[in-house]
């Protein structure tokens, strides 16, 4: 018994030595207040924002037949037919909004060159005097214009990765190269060219473009927004794309704080308008004449409403 | 004998308080020496007890090019600089002077695009101390890393998206905790160099 104490007692100085010598190794520590108990400084807090803008942006979206050199189309963008045309409306605070489609063939009065086919425009003056017809005819100040083409068009859906698409109607539509069964589909860029173009086997004809064309324009929204909920610097990659593929006299800065913006615009809350309009005649060509419906609609616009 | 030594609750305790008492007679001969003037030992290593260590974000940098433009490589090394300067000038804004309160906002908010500078100072809670600065004396930060992927224009930098993270301990008159910041942070370049057009924020402990 008396042997196992001292044994213990050895065994304590030994380590006690041990201990004395670790500490003795140690820096010198003064006394601070790290020194203090640990406390809970701060507690969760989250957060998030996206520019605020002025109340309303106008954007004129433009497809031009020309500038596609992937699709034998010569000549530049600018100066082509003005084949797709949405007028979107955004709502900054409200964060909703509206697309409005145009039948290109919609015959309207064109400043200084009379009455003609909307999508002239563009060929008689380029974007800005495609811009002037608009803001005529509509009432309203558009903020910037925006333009591609069928090749931009599908490089940019390409490049982000495909677009969805509620498809409303089984097309088989050869001309265009659609064939596409109605439903939610992952489009390519050939397909989504194709769905924006297909036009001569649809029931409504221009009508059913155009309110195609703003149906791409909701799935791009839908997809970039699903896009970027995932991985935050995908804003990287489409303002990239939109980069490299549209023309536009956005400041580029006004651009990032658009796109950082429409991560914030549901896209349930962005409806797809296709303006009133007819199939009409003049001169022998066939036009589209919008009606009554569509001046109440501006009218509306004008008043701050969003359809 | 060994066994019974163990397991006698008395002999246990003796030989516990012996280490104590060698512990403490160790920590007293040590502990004699007050520290140097700048609160560091000569020649000894950096420890918690030395100045706050300097604030560095590691940074990696991943750059978006248009065609025709410079390397991505040789653009992200060109925009890596710059970037991490406005993240340390953001961090230090953030957290190390807000401490004490003193400093106010006004330094951080500048740092935010106009169009979300009304949200930011709304929100400084998940952005920076925020009302938890006036108690705080000091942070110091233990790390802050980013992963930015920026977007070129046709030759400089246009605008950034990064993933920011920041951990720091921070003393109080009642003790010492824990600081955290994780965020997205979308930049965009102005005249005025980067601002920050978006965020998505939080503090507090990670989840």
């Amino acid at each position: 018994m008396r042997r196992g104490l001292t044994w213990v007692a050895a065994l304590a100085l030994v380590a006690a030595l041990a201990a004395g010598l670790v500490v003795a190794a140690s820096p010198r520590r003064p006394a601070t207040a790290q020194d203090a108990p640990a406390v809970t400084v701060q507690r969760a807090h989250a957060a998030s924002a996206t520019p605020t803008l002025k109340r309303r942006v106008v954007l004129l979206t433009i497809g031009s037949d020309a500038g596609a050199p992937k699709f034998g189309r010569g000549g530049a963008m600018e100066s082509g037919r003005a084949d797709a045309l949405q007028l979107v409306v955004i709502d900054t605070v409200k964060r909703r909004g509206s697309i409005l489609s145009f039948p290109r063939d919609s015959y309207v009065p064109i400043p200084g060159y009379g009455t003609n086919k909307i999508n002239a425009a563009m060929a008689f003056g380029g974007p800005r005097l495609l811009v002037a017809t608009f803001e005529q005819l509509t009432g309203l100040t558009i903020d910037y214009y925006a333009l591609t083409s069928f090749d931009g068009l599908t490089d940019i859906v390409n490049k982000v990765g495909k677009v969805q698409v509620n498809v409303d109607m089984n097309l088989r539509d050869a001309f265009a190269g659609a064939f596409l069964d109605k439903g939610k589909r992952n489009l390519t860029g050939g397909q989504a060219l194709a769905y924006a173009r297909a036009r001569k086997t649809l029931p409504g004809g221009d009508f059913d473009r155009s309110r195609h064309q703003g149906q791409l324009l909701q799935g791009g929204l839908a997809t970039f927004q699903r896009q970027v909920a995932e991985d935050p610097a995908k804003v990287m990659t489409w303002l990239g794309v939109i980069r490299d593929e549209v023309r536009t006299d956005l400041p580029f800065p006004e651009l990032v704080r658009l796109a950082l913006l429409a991560t914030d615009v549901p896209a349930s809350g962005v409806k797809n308008i296709a303006v009133p309009s007819v199939a009409g005649n003049a001169g022998g060509a066939s036009v589209v004449r919008l009606l009554p419906g569509a001046y109440s609609l501006f009218g509306r616009l004008r008043a701050g409403k969003l359809s | 004998m060994i066994v019974a030594a163990r397991n006698n609750p008395r002999f246990r305790t003796a030989g516990l308080a012996g280490v104590l008492a060698g512990v403490l007679l160790a920590g007293g001969c040590t502990s004699g020496g007050g520290p140097e003037p700048d609160g560091q030992a000569p020649g000894s290593p950096s420890t918690s007890a030395a100045p706050a260590k300097g604030l560095q974000v590691k940074l990696v940098t991943m750059a978006k090019v248009p065609p025709g433009g410079p390397s991505a490589t040789r653009a992200a090394r060109q925009a890596a600089p710059g970037l991490e300067r406005f993240l340390d000038r953001y961090l230090t804004a953030a957290f190390v002077r807000a401490a004490g309160g003193e400093a106010g906002w006004d330094g951080l908010i500048g740092l935010f695009d106009k169009p979300v500078r009304a949200s930011a100072r709304k929100q400084l809670d998940a952005l920076s101390l925020g009302a938890d600065a006036p108690k705080v004396s000091a942070v110091r930060p233990s790390r802050a890393s980013a992963r930015a992927v920026v977007l070129y224009g046709e030759r400089r930098p246009a605008a950034a998206t990064v993933r920011l993270a920041f951990d720091g301990t921070a003393d109080t008159a009642q003790g010492s905790g824990q600081v955290h910041l994780r965020s997205v942070l979308q930049l965009l370049a102005t005249g005025e160099g980067w601002r920050i057009a978006a965020f998505d924020s939080r503090t507090g402990p990670p989840k």
